[in-house]
This record gives structure tokens, C-alpha cells and sequence, in this order.
């Protein structure tokens, strides 16, 4: 579960990049966070993540606090939450198969946990005949994939994407949502952020719309699994 | 020991991709520990030298000539109980003219001159070892020289002083020069990291995005570190090495005027350790600084 407590950030003096932000999220819920560039989608992601920590107010991620977690023991928090960035993040001097073995390499997973985890993970977003192509070889698509694939393989409790879909046609958006959905039918907290008007329109689920770093409307499309 | 296989790995690709910047890290490395390891090379010689030197250092007492027995017997008994001494042997005035007699036969005659010996009565002293520092038998001789039945005492040390003088200047020097080198490659270092911090900061930021530890961030870095500085204090080893040996080969009148001061067979293997042994250190800790300034978990942006 993760609640904001009355959470503000700014960057510059009565600039507010969030304002007064109280919400949760329930476990296993699929959240839609909307609002236009600039409105403080990726300022609340990150805060989740904890890359940043909030000017003001509480935020807890299964009643913990994680403005109070030290920098040394970040990675605990970050292995229950899986990141996918619109740019990718990935590293495009290495395979498919390598990049989304990032996650499990850190944790200090045996080589056949981590064989049998990634071709079940690639089986799941349709990319097993790409494992051994550069991730600077294969298509934007593809490579959105891949950034799930290795979002998911650590089996997070979150998982989060800031505009995943901005690169991408509405075909190709459309088909990564709908394996954000098979995700999240698996229990996994999904939280996404866009500004697509279309395809928030497809997918008829909680939306959480911010404007100008305020909480303007959460609306309940749909009842939570 | 997984961790330590990809770190490792890590390291040396880092090392291997930025080729010319690690060349150049390390030929700095290298110069600085060569020239740390000269001037331990020179001191060391220079001690031995002295060590060797005060090994012939002997001093002589010499009585006064209205000084009693009793007195001369209690001078002999202090210097005898004194740890800087080895050997202490009394000539009397009469052993002193059959001395003379005996070493300079050619001029016996002007001994016939005089009723009775014109020399005095002395302690002739040998001083251990293992005394390299003049200041000690200085002091020593100062104290001895305050008994009133000791009329002077002869010690021919301005030789040694002065190669006591050049050692310290020598060390003086070599201890400034190379602790300035020193920062020089720390700063060298440093920065040779940061580049590398700065070409693989997406790498570093996907690592700490999927929750890799600080330890298995860094890790690679610091032995990135660790690395130059061992290989620097290695390839030092090798300049000293091939130096020596130029110096050995192609010194010519230099070298014979020095061979009595240098002895290139006796260099002990603990300078080329210390090299190696100081590369790592400066590597590691170069790496360690560089790590602590640039590499964060999180952006804690003060309030504005």
C-alpha cells in the first residue's frame, strides 16, 4: 500500500512541483496518473522511488516510511519497486538478455535462476527471439519491452512507468499496456503516468489527475481487484 | 565472491575501454613511484654508508697530566659501562712512547730528547655498531669531556657529519617531492575515475534503480583504483630496475666514484614492495574520494 501524507516538493522558493498531495493506492490496484507536462507526474514517481525526498509531508510504502530509510539501505526499497523510464534507461551496448539480467545480477541470483526468470519474463512480454539482439538492434517498441521485462523480473510489489508509451504509436501503446494489465492481474501494484488522452480512454482504470502539482481528481473507473 | 568476479571484470573493461586516459594515469603513477622509490634507494644507501662509517668511529681521551690514578681508573670504568662503547683500552704514558717508538722507528732519536714519555696518558675508544647517529656520541663525548682529569678529546667527525647533513637534506627533499607527486597522482586518479563515474552514470543510475547495493556500485571503481595504482607501483618497479642496471652499466666515472656510497647488489626487495604497496594505497583511496564526491543514491533537494 503506499499513502502520501499531505506531501509537497518544490525545487524553487513558491514553486510548487506538488502541492498538498494525500492519496493511496491499495495493493495490486492499477492507477493511471494524468495531467499535463509539468503538472508533477514524474516528480510523484520519483518520490516513490524515493530519487527524491518531499519538501514536506509523509509518504509510507507498506507503512514504512521511506523518508527515513538511509541512503545505504535504499536498495531494499528499490528492489520492491520496478522502474520503466519513456526513454528506456537501457543499455545499448549489451543484449536483451543481459540488460534484463541487471536486476538479478545485483541481487546475487545463480545463473540458472536468472536463465529460467528471463526467458519466463521475455516469454510474458513476447520477446524470447530477441535474447541475444542489442538492445541498439532491436525496434523502440522492443525496447519498451525490454525495460518491463527487466522491471519485472526482480518480481517487485510496484511497478511504476513514467510515460511509457510516449514513444510509441497507439498500436504498439495499446499492446504494452495490455501486458502492464497482464502484470497487474499477476498482483503487482501498477502506476502509470501519461498525458494520452486515448488510450486512458481504453483502459478504464483509477485515474489520479494532477494539475499544477495539485491533486485535481481521483476518480474510481473501475472497481479495484 | 560473484560480486567480486563482475567488479573485477568491470575494472579491467573500465581500464581497457578509456585506454589512452589509463595510460597516461599510469605512466604518471609509474614517474612518482619511481621517483619516491630513487630517493628511498639513496636514503638507504646513504644510511648504510654512515652505518658503516660509524662503525671506524673511534675517540681519544686524553689525561691530564696531574690526573691520579684513581681518577683515570674511574673515567676508564665509565666509559667501559657506556652502551655506546665497544672497546675501551687505556694507554699509559709509557705504552704510549714504546707505541711511538714502535710505529714511527725513524724518529726514535727524538724520543731520546726527553727523561720520560711527552705523551699522555689515554683511553682509546671504539664505538658499536650499530651507533649511526653522531648526536648520541657527541652528547656522549660532551659529558666526558666535563671530568677535570680529561684534558681534550679527539674524534675527526666532521666526515660523517656531513654525510649525516646530506642524508637528511637528501630525505628532505625526497620527502617533499614525492609527497607532491603523490597528490599529483591522487588528483590523477581522482579524476581518471570520475571521468569513468561520469561515462558509465546511466549504468550507475540503472544499478541503483533495480536496488544494487552501494558496495556492488563501487566496488568496480575501487578496484579500477586499486588496479593503476598496483600496476603504476609495478611498472615504477621496472623504470627503478632498468635505471639501476643503466646506471650500473653505463655510470663510468661516476659510478666508480659512488660505488663506495652505492651498493646497487644490497637494494632490499622491501623498496620495490613499498612502491607497489603505496600505488595501491593512493589508487584505492583516490578512487574512494572520487566515489564519495560523485556517486549518490538519491537527489535530496534541500527547501528552497
Amino acid at each position: 500500500m503506499i499513502q502520501f501524507f499531505h506531501v509537497s516538493k518544490q525545487y524553487v522558493k513558491n514553486q510548487f512541483a506538488l502541492n498538498d498531495i494525500s492519496l493511496s493506492i491499495e495493493k495490486g490496484e492499477f492507477v493511471f496518473l494524468s495531467g499535463a507536462s509539468g503538472a508533477g507526474k514524474s516528480t510523484l514517481m520519483r518520490l516513490i522511488y524515493r530519487e527524491e525526498t518531499p519538501t514536506k509531508g509523509q509518504i509510507l510504502i507498506d507503512s514504512m516510511n521511506i523518508n527515513l530509510i538511509k541512503d545505504s539501505q535504499l536498495f531494499r526499497l528499490r528492489r520492491q519497486i520496478g522502474i520503466v523510464f519513456q526513454d528506456f534507461k537501457l543499455l545499448r551496448d549489451r543484449t536483451v538478455y543481459e540488460n534484463i539480467a541487471i536486476p538479478l545480477l545485483v541481487r546475487g541470483e545463480k545463473r540458472a535462476v536468472i536463465e529460467k526468470r528471463i526467458t519466463n519474463t521475455l516469454n510474458l512480454v513476447g520477446l524470447n527471439h530477441r535474447k541475444r539482439y542489442l538492445t541498439s538492434h532491436i525496434s523502440g517498441g522492443e525496447q519498451q519491452r525490454v525495460a518491463i521485462a527487466r522491471a519485472i523480473v526482480g518480481n517487485p510489489k510496484i511497478l511504476l512507468a513514467d510515460e511509457p508509451t510516449g514513444n510509441l504509436d497507439t498500436e504498439l501503446s495499446i499492446e504494452i499496456l495490455k501486458i502492464f494489465e497482464q502484470i497487474n492481474a499477476n498482483g503487482i501494484t501498477v502506476i502509470i503516468a501519461t498525458h494520452d488522452l486515448h488510450l486512458l480512454s481504453i483502459f478504464p482504470k483509477r485515474l489520479l489527475k494532477l494539475d499544477k502539482g495539485v491533486l485535481a481528481a481521483d476518480v474510481q473507473r473501475e472497481q479495484p481487484q | 565472491m560473484k560480486f567480486f568476479g563482475h567488479a573485477f571484470k568491470s575494472a579491467v573493461e573500465n581500464i581497457l575501454r578509456n585506454k589512452t586516459i589509463n595510460l597516461l594515469c599510469f605512466g604518471i603513477i609509474g614517474f612518482t613511484l619511481l621517483v619516491l622509490g630513487l630517493f628511498q634507494i639513496i636514503s638507504f644507501n646513504l644510511n648504510q654508508y654512515v652505518s658503516r662509517l660509524s662503525r671506524q668511529i673511534s675517540a681519544i681521551f686524553y689525561f691530564q697530566e696531574k690526573s691520579t690514578q684513581s681518577e683515570r681508573q674511574i673515567i676508564l670504568e665509565l666509559v667501559q659501562q657506556s652502551l655506546l662503547v665497544q672497546k675501551a683500552l687505556f694507554i699509559s704514558e709509557n705504552e704510549a712512547y714504546t707505541r711511538f717508538g714502535r710505529e714511527f722507528p725513524d724518529l726514535k732519536y727524538i724520543l731520546s730528547e726527553f727523561d720520560q714519555s711527552p705523551f699522555p696518558a689515554s683511553i682509546e675508544v671504539q664505538f658499536r655498531e650499530h651507533n649511526q647517529s653522531m648526536v648520541q656520541i657527541e652528547s656522549f663525548l660532551k659529558d666526558m669531556k666535563k671530568y677535570p682529569s680529561i684534558e681534550s678529546i679527539q674524534l675527526n667527525t666532521d666526515w660523517a657529519k656531513r654525510i649525516e647533513n646530506l642524508k637528511q637534506l637528501i630525505s628532505s627533499v625526497g620527502f617533499f617531492i614525492s609527497i607532491t607527486l603523490l597528490f599529483i597522482s591522487i588528483f590523477v586518479i581522482f579524476n581518471v575515475i570520475k571521468l569513468n563515474i561520469l561515462y558509465r552514470q546511466d549504468e550507475i543510475i540503472i544499478f541503483q534503480l533495480v536496488g544494487a547495493t552501494n558496495f556492488y556500485i563501487r566496488l568496480p571503481f575501487l578496484l579500477e583504483g586499486l588496479l593503476l595504482g598496483m600496476l603504476g607501483g609495478l611498472l615504477a618497479d621496472i623504470f627503478l630496475a632498468f635505471s639501476l642496471k643503466l646506471f650500473s652499466l653505463y655510470g663510468g666515472y661516476l659510478f666508480d666514484v659512488l660505488r663506495g656510497i652505492i651498493n646497487l647488489r644490497r637494494i632490499p626487495m622491501a623498496i620495490f614492495r613499498n612502491l607497489i604497496l603505496v600505488g595501491s594505497t593512493i589508487g584505492f583511496f583516490s578512487a574512494l574520494f572520487s566515489l564519495k564526491r560523485f556517486i549518490s543514491q538519491s537527489r535530496r533537494v534541500q527547501n528552497p
